[in-house]
């Protein structure tokens, strides 16, 4: 099962690139394009509509901390199909970080 | 492999509409500047009372906007202290403006956090609390780390964004910008 995101708010029409992709796992997995690192330091947060919020982790970081060197995971339950995805990326390159809020569903 | 593309694509979109501004680009001048926004934060640290850039005229003022989760902001740290010592005493007010990124959950707002992590990198210079983002807005950043240079007149002169290094090009670049305005 890959991935199937939906969103809120009508996507625009840029052909930029990805910045992160969510796959349906389970588990949840958050992949990011290449050039894009996920912000380790922060961890990417799926805030669901209870008000829980689960955070997506991984063992793997780089040597520094900042950055996840393997697509974080997290494992909702089962009944929940959708919430609101917080992450901060790093694009490299850019020597910046930005946050990502996004509608998804799976 | 189909639903994952469409997935990859939907969530480009979103994130379309605030890319447009990612370009590494050196920092440029606004042609005589524009006047700061007031600084209205009430949580400071390394500061005995909050900070108001009306009361820092004849100073020149570098804000950096970061927060501690920012691993291009944190490795920026260095240069900003380097900074503060070299020029301090010559009329240079560096101020940190920590703006979180997340909801207060993830400990960003935590003052003891921030505290903590002014320690760990030894910074000196005041650092806002920005956890309403109403300095963040004030100034239209979107980037971690940003950083506005004001001249003694309460005046933005340059603006930029993104990491550097002690020494590399854009240090030396804010080292030259802050002198010319030093010198003003």
């Amino acid at each position: 099962m890959l991935v199937l995101a939906t969103l809120a708010t009508p996507a625009a029409c840029h052909s930029r690139p990805p910045l992160v992709a969510l796959d349906a796992g389970p588990p949840l997995r958050l992949v990011a394009a290449p050039g894009v690192r996920i912000n380790a330091r922060l961890k990417p947060a799926l805030e669901l509509d209870d008000g829980t919020v689960l955070r997506f982790d991984s063992p793997r970081v780089t040597p520094d901390s900042a950055y996840f060197a393997a697509a974080p995971t997290a494992a909702p339950p089962e009944d929940v199909r959708r919430g609101t995805l917080r992450v901060s990326v790093c694009p490299s390159g850019e020597g910046i970080c930005r946050s990502l809020e996004v509608a998804v569903a799976w | 492999m189909r639903n994952s593309w469409i997935g990859l694509l939907l969530l480009a979109g979103v994130v379309g509409g605030t890319a447009a501004a990612i370009r590494r680009l050196p920092p440029t001048p606004s042609v005589g500047g524009t006047p700061a926004p007031e600084l209205t934060n009430t949580s400071w640290l390394n500061a005995d009372q909050p900070l108001r850039l009306s009361e820092l005229h004849g100073r020149v003022v570098l804000l950096n906007f970061w927060v501690f989760t920012c691993g291009n902001c944190t490795r920026t740290v260095p240069s900003l202290v380097a900074y503060d010592r070299l020029y301090r005493e010559r009329g240079l007010t560096i101020i940190g403006i920590h703006t979180p990124e997340f909801p207060p959950y993830a400990g960003e707002h935590d003052k003891g956090n921030l505290a903590r992590a002014l320690r760990r990198q030894d910074i000196a210079y005041p650092n806002a609390q920005d956890n309403d983002r109403r300095t963040w807005d004030a100034y239209g950043i979107r980037y971690w780390p940003s950083f506005v240079l004001i001249d003694k007149r309460g005046m933005i002169r340059y603006t930029g964004y993104g990491e550097f290094h002690l020494d590399d090009g854009d240090f030396r670049e804010w080292d030259r910008r802050i002198q010319q305005l030093l010198a003003e």
